[in-house]
């Protein structure tokens, strides 16, 4: 393999710190509402590989997940947690960015598995992308191929613990340099990738809009992006025609 | 009856000439046949000795003959047992006839071949992209395509962290990643 090298990026901002306020009530209410929001996640697990395997087990009484306060969620509208279980391939990974820019804020993304964090055992197959945090910010990874149920639950803690304390706020990153995601996104999908959110417009709605959320890719999004229109309703059953 | 179908079939094999016929067990016959007789090989194994079965087409690209080898395994269900018809057609237009008038399920394995080595079947019904839908490289089973090169060109890895097994080791479980932290590509993105 070839030598790594790490390029930062010019106008980097500064990694942020969880904010207190300086009302002393209102901290309170925030940690209140953190602990509240750490004690009650709801999970969208995108079951892609081999590692949905082990969500069963980690579901269900045997190391049951609901004592945590995590349950399963099956629209992303609803969801805070994206679980991501095992290899992402190229076209997968289409639908897991459409799904992760569905989901209302905050959100938090998980990946499992070896192959997400490197591709895994598919390290060189052309059809598997290999950092899942290329295209959408990762909070936690569970490494491992595949990981026990006590590691996705001890990972899940770990992410109840961060959002906690305020320190799981990746989801924020995505708003802030969104640039830097399209980027790799449009790399793997080619200059006509769009998806149905406006993510620009969401950054300026959460006050996220920053001075790398707009770049060169999003320059080329712009150019290549279609308004968006309601489909057309069409009933193609002629018995229903007719009797219209 | 089922005997007499496999001795019959036997002496058949036997006698055609311009085919090789070797018994791997009871149960496997390959037999190794020009591109041309291919089909009518299949038409006699469907029609007369009741291997009705087509289980998969498989194809093997040998790169340094320049050809491509297509292996069609037909299944009786009377006899029980497995024939490979085993055929070679060059692999510069890679051009093959197929077999769906004989077998129809071939319409499905010719379309998988054709989207992963590029052979075209004439005469198959669908030649459009089956799996691959959101692909638009070089077929990628052919042994010239680099699957190692296109990836590096295409992806890339993460950087190797002692820390994450520490931090593993220690708590069993999850690696908290910090975007800022992650926020580095190896080749640059903006270059390309």
């Amino acid at each position: 393999m070839t030598e790594l090298i790490k390029t930062p990026r010019t106008g980097e901002t500064l990694p942020v710190k969880a904010g207190k306020r300086t009302n002393p009530l209102a901290n309170v209410f925030d940690e209140l509402v953190r602990f509240a929001q750490s004690r009650s996640l709801f999970m969208l697990h995108y079951c892609t590989g081999c590692g949905a395997i082990e969500l069963p087990p980690s579901m269900t009484s045997r190391f049951d997940m609901e004592r945590l306060g995590i349950q399963p969620m099956v629209s992303p509208r609803q969801a805070d947690i994206l679980l991501v279980t095992g290899y992402v391939s190229v076209k997968t990974l289409k639908r897991i960015i459409l799904t992760y820019e569905q989901m209302g804020s905050p959100k938090y993304v998980i990946g499992i598995c070896s192959c997400t964090v490197n591709g895994g055992m598919y390290w060189q197959s052309y059809a598997t992308a290999k950092k899942l945090n290329d295209y959408m910010p990762v909070d936690i990874y569970i490494a491992g191929c595949m990981p026990r149920p006590e590691a996705v639950i001890a990972g899940l803690r770990e992410l109840m613990e961060n959002i906690r304390q305020g320190k799981a706020d990746s989801w924020k990153d995505y708003y802030r340099h969104y640039d830097h995601y399209l980027g790799h996104q449009q790399r793997l999908f080619g200059e006509t990738w769009q998806t149905p959110t406006d993510v620009i417009a969401e950054a300026r709605h959460y006050g996220l809009f920053g001075p790398d959320t707009l770049g060169t890719h999003t320059a080329l999004l712009e150019q290549h992006q279609r308004p968006l229109e309601a489909l057309e309703m069409k009933v193609d059953i002629p018995e229903l025609m007719a009797r219209r | 009856m089922t005997k007499d179908l496999s001795t019959w079939l036997d002496t058949l094999l036997d006698e055609l000439q311009g085919i090789e016929v070797r018994r791997k067990s009871s149960r496997r016959i390959r037999v190794d046949v020009q591109p041309d007789a291919l089909p009518a090989l299949l038409e006699l194994l469907r029609g007369r000795a009741s291997y009705v079965h087509l289980s998969a087409i498989s194809c093997v690209d040998w790169i340094e003959e320049n050809e491509f080898e297509l292996v069609y395994h037909v299944w009786s269900y009377e006899i029980g047992s497995l024939v490979s018809a085993h055929t070679r057609i060059a692999r510069d237009p890679g051009v093959y006839i197929s077999v769906y008038d004989i077998y129809t399920p071939a319409a499905f394995f010719e379309r998988d071949i054709h989207e992963m080595f590029g052979v075209f079947f004439e005469g198959s019904p669908d030649m459009s992209k089956f799996i691959l839908t959101e692909w638009d490289g070089p077929p990628p089973m052919r042994k010239d395509f680099d699957s190692e090169a296109w990836v590096n060109a295409h992806f890339d890895f993460q950087d190797y962290q002692p820390d994450w097994l520490k931090e593993i080791e220690a708590k069993g479980g999850g690696v908290a990643v910090r975007p800022d932290e992650q926020r580095f590509s190896r080749r640059d993105v903006d270059a390309s």
